[in-house]
């Protein structure tokens, strides 16, 4: 890939004022996007992914929202200019809940159909034809009929191609995906994964995959993003990550994969404590009141994001002698730092 | 996680309203100092420095009415009497009948609707009915029905605008047990033993009247209203005067054009006064989070 | 099915006491004699008063007990005789008045409540979609002020400023103009019905619209271009309706209340004033009627708030 890349972000922030100060609930972000690449964003729930994508898709209406930083789509910026005409136009975008992201009284097949007519500029007949075809290729089965039913006559799997119907509509070059399989069942997930991965190659679209499970980043993804309290912790092509873990997030995130041969969603070893306060954020390293590497130093100042293709923010990276080290006088003191127990982590699944 | 996005979809501005302290704001102390003042007025009006209101103030040579001068500050009437001090000797009967029916409203009302739900059973499917068949008639024609058909006399008036209370507060009251009956609170003393009437007295009551209390106002500024519609049918007390006669006095096409006075200044008064009572029931309903409000 | 049977026994018990409670009260606090033959109802020594009396007796059942005449006269109304009227000639009939007076206020009640929405959702949609500009803080008030005028103080208001200064309408109503002028004399008074109404209308729908604005789905119509125009009109405004809906019927009610002031003051020859009117002569065969035909509107216009219900919201069919 010789040309710019589709998304280029650079030291990207969001903060929201609010009555206790600042919340940044994105800091210093950067990753590029190339046309038809896969970025995998991954973190715990309020690490601030959704706040990310919406951001810099201009979907946040809040005059106390606060934009800096850099987002080139396609070259052009996007920070504190109005981006509607992007949306559904050349940036799709999918939600986790397809209970709640379809209007509950509107016909699913106008809902589809609305994004056609408004981008592609269809008549309402054409519209009706290029929804059905639309419903055949997310393998939505008898579709003429399902066009005119209401959101809650489907199942959360049939909405959730209803949603990806409605993304794909008007042939964005860019997807974003915010968990979109998190409100589903587990045996609906993988076909609705594949699903997006076909439809990406077959549209030679470029497309973010948010979700909080590193599972499901493996096999799927160009490169993964590793998110937390708003800041980038780890960032990899994938295959990378998983093999050569820096970061001792990530390592606890791929700790608590759920697996198959487990009880549903059943954590092998849960992350102790909370995600920080992204108001007034813990000093040094913000991983550090969870971390069991974590150093006095930790607590001091905090890491940068050092790295070219592989790149992390971490002062005793996970499998380097520094790291070693680390671990092993926090397992002789028996606690870190921060005051953390090792023995949070020493306990069996 | 489904609320997770909400802060994040807010239209402009919105959550600044939301996440406001709790108070209840100098509206509402400017809306109970109107309401004193005009309840103080009218309860002290005989020995306020006021002109007789009814009293012929003629000036020779000079038809009446009169406009408002310093002389007569709300101007006269057709018949040369001072529409200021009528205005608030206006305001004596509306305010008693207001205050009198709600208060009967929410004796019967209220003790009624707190016994359904408390109680339950086939006394509160018979207690509903009848509030139900008490709000099929529309307010006003119930009103005029038993007006018509007993005395007019300040009495019957109270009571009748009462009776018309008693369905909607009493709605109110027996929704407020039920939630309140499910308690910990009611339930730890049914659990020891304690008597149904001190439970409904002694749990119950204290929390059903609060919401009743914010009620009470509004109630006061709906009877004042129905009081001012009957006035306007020539169906209010027939002695003293009202605000709604004294706005009815002023509505002939010929007073009207050429003194609006006569009919606009206790409609202020009764706007006003309804306004105050209507702004500061509402603060206090947000205020104590009173949800249902059927009236 | 089973819900509906359940309503339609509820909605029959109700008529059933509300026509008890109408006929045993007049009949008992009131004179009816005396109504129809005025003084010389109580004299039955002179003969030819006393062949008077008995012959209004047998006329209209008088010498009946209470509750037969009340089963005779509801037979009599299922069937679409309302009964005469208590007044001397006992013309017209009760039904020849309902059906001359009625739809003037059937057309009031009904321009009110178009006029009511007409200004409640542009201005409720508006509000919703800029919550704090100072403009809207003045809408708030005004709102606060609509609810809080009387509807006979607001009828005086109108008609001091659009009917006496600025001369936009008629003094008076006149029957006997054509349809069309008939229909804008109503416009004024309708305006009065309309305006609290409009008030509360566009409260509610604010706050819900607010919240609706807050949904998921909005955001995804958003994320797919959807113009803001279309998003607060196509999107938003259905699901943010059911207050309104809700708060409808009622507010039907306390519009046939205001009906009987706003018809009286404008001189409007309808239901309101005919009620006035024969409560005032006790001429209780008309009360009664129209006191039933009004209770049974009320009832009706709340299976048509349930009907609302469904078709706004396509989870309550199923
Ligand atoms: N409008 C807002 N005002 C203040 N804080 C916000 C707002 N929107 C989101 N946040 C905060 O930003 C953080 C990141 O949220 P989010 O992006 O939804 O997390 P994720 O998608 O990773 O679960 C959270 O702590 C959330 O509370
Ligand atoms: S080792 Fe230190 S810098 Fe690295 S993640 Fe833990 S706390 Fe942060
Ligand atoms: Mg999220």
């Amino acid at each position: 890939m010789t040309d710019a890349p589709l998304l280029n972000v650079s030291n990207y922030s969001v903060g929201f004022k609010t009555e206790r100060g600042l919340a940044r609930a994105v800091d210093g972000v950067s990753f590029t996007i190339g046309a038809g690449e896969t970025l995998g964003i991954v973190g715990e729930s309020g690490s601030g992914k959704s706040v990310l994508n919406r951001s810099i898709m201009g979907l946040i209406a809040s005059s106390r929202q606060i934009e800096t930083g850099s987002v080139l789509f396609d070259g052009s910026e996007m920070v504190n200019q109005d981006r509607q005409n992007f949306w559904g136009n050349r940036i799709g975008m999918i939600f986790q809940d397809p209970m709640t992201s379809l209007n509950p009284v509107m016909k699913v097949g106008k809902q589809v159909a609305e994004p056609l007519r408004q981008h592609l500029g269809m008549s309402k007949r054409q519209a009706i034809e290029r929804t059905i075809e639309l419903f055949t290729n997310v393998g939505i089965p008898s579709p003429a009929q399902r066009t005119k039913q209401y959101p809650h006559e489907l199942s959360g799997g049939m909405r959730q191609r209803v949603m990806i119907a409605i993304a794909l509509a008007a042939e964005p070059e860019f997807l974003i995906a915010d968990e979109p399989t998190t409100a589903l069942d587990v045996t609906v997930q993988k076909y609705i994964l594949d699903l997006l991965n076909r439809l990406q190659a077959e549209h030679g679209m470029a497309m973010t995959l948010i979700t909080h499970d590193l599972g499901i980043a493996r096999g799927r993804t160009d490169q993964v993003l590793v998110m937390y309290g708003g800041r980038v912790m780890e960032h990899a092509p994938t295959e990378e990550l998983f093999t050569h873990t820096r970061h001792p997030y990530t390592e606890a995130l791929l700790a608590s994969i759920p697996r198959l041969d487990h009880k549903k969603h059943a954590r092998l070893t849960p992350i102790p404590g909370a995600p920080p306060n992204i108001v007034e954020p813990p000093p040094g390293c913000r991983f550090s009141p969870r971390c069991k590497y974590a150093q006095a130093r930790c607590v001091q100042s905090s890491p940068t994001v050092d790295g070219a293709e592989h790149r992390y923010a971490c002062f005793f990276p996970v499998g380097t002698d520094a790291g070693a080290e680390a671990l092993a006088s926090n397992r002789a003191a028996g606690e870190t730092a921060t005051g953390l127990k090792m023995s949070h982590f020493e306990v069996d699944a | 996680m489904r609320s997770e996005g909400r802060t994040v979809d807010a239209p402009p501005e919105a959550p600044s309203e939301f996440v406001e302290e709790k108070t209840l704001g100098w509206g509402f102390w400017l809306a109970v100092g109107w309401i004193v003042t005009v309840v103080g007025a009218a309860a002290l009006a005989p020995y306020l420095p006021l002109k007789d209101p009814q009293e012929n103030f003629l000036i020779q040579g000079e038809r009446p009415p009169y406009s408002p001068s310093l002389e007569h500050f709300f101007g006269t009437d057709q018949d040369a009497r001072d529409m200021f001090s009528r205005t608030i000797y206006g305001a004596r009967v509306s305010l008693v009948v207001g205050f009198s029916a709600i208060a009967f409203g929410l004796l019967v009302g209220g003790s009624l609707g707190m016994m359904a739900g408390f109680l339950k059973g086939w006394f509160d499917r018979v207690v509903s009915f009848l509030f139900l068949v008490l709000l099929s008639f529309p307010a006003l024609v119930l009103a005029i029905l038993i007006t018509s058909l007993l005395s007019r006399g300040l009495q019957t008036i109270s009571m009748t605008i009462g009776i018309l209370s008693i369905a909607p507060v009493g709605r109110l009251a027996r929704a407020a047990t039920l939630v309140y009956a499910e308690r910990d609170f009611v339930m730890a003393a049914r659990t020891i033993g304690a008597k149904n009437t001190r439970i409904l007295l002694r749990e119950l009551l204290p929390n059903v009247v609060i919401p009743m209390g914010a009620i009470a106002l509004l109630g006061v500024a709906i009877v004042i209203v129905v009081e001012g519609a009957l006035a306007f049918l020539g169906l209010s007390v027939e002695k003293g005067s009202t605000w709604g006669k004294l706005i009815l006095n002023g509505t002939g096409t010929r007073v009207l054009e050429s003194a609006p006075w006569v009919a606009f200044a206790p409609i202020c008064a009764l706007f006003l006064t309804v306004m105050a009572l209507n702004y500061a029931g509402d603060r206090l309903r947000d205020y104590f989070d009173v949800k249902e409000l059927s009236l | 099915m089973k819900y509906w049977t359940q309503r339609l026994t509820m909605v029959l018990a109700l008529m059933l006491a509300v026509s008890m409670l109408t006929f045993a009260s007049m009949n008992v606090l009131g004179d009816p004699l005396f109504n129809i033959l005025g003084p010389i109802s109580g004299d039955r020594k002179t003969p030819e008063n006393l062949v008077k009396i008995e012959a209004a007796e047998k006329q209209y059942y008088l010498d009946k007990p209470l509750p037969e005449r009340y089963v005779r006269w509801l037979g009599d109304f299922v069937t679409g005789d309302m009964g005469v009227r208590f007044a001397a000639t006992g013309q017209p009939p009760v039904t020849e008045l309902v059906k001359e007076r009625l739809p003037r206020s059937l057309w009031l009640v009904f321009m009110a409540q178009v006029l009511a929405l007409a200004i409640a959702v542009p201005w409720g949609v508006w509000s919703a979609s800029r919550s704090n500009s100072l403009a809207n803080k003045a809408s708030t008030v005004a709102a606060f002020g609509f609810v809080s005028v009387p509807n006979f103080a607001l009828a005086v208001i109108l008609y001091y400023i659009f009917a006496l200064k600025l001369g936009l309408f008629p003094l008076r109503y006149d029957a006997s103009a054509s349809f069309l002028t008939r229909k804008t004399q109503l416009l004024l008074p309708a305006l009065t019905l309309a305006l609290p109404g409009a008030a509360v209308y566009q409260r509610l729908l604010r706050t819900d619209l607010i919240t609706t604005l807050q949904e998921d789905f909005i955001l995804t119509a958003r994320a797919k271009g959807v113009p803001r125009r279309q998003i607060l009109f196509r999107h938003a405004l259905r699901p943010s309706l059911f207050s309104v809906v809700t708060i409808f019927g009622v507010n039907a009610g306390g519009m046939i209340g205001g009906a009987l002031v706003v018809e009286t003051f404008f001189g409007i020859p309808g239901a309101g004033t005919a009620i006035v009117e024969a409560i005032l002569r006790e001429d209780f065969p008309v009360v009664l009627a129209l006191v039933m035909i009004i209770a049974t509107g009320f009832v009706v216009l709340n299976f048509v708030v349930d009907i609302l219900y469904s078709i706004l919201d396509p989870r309550v069919r199923s």
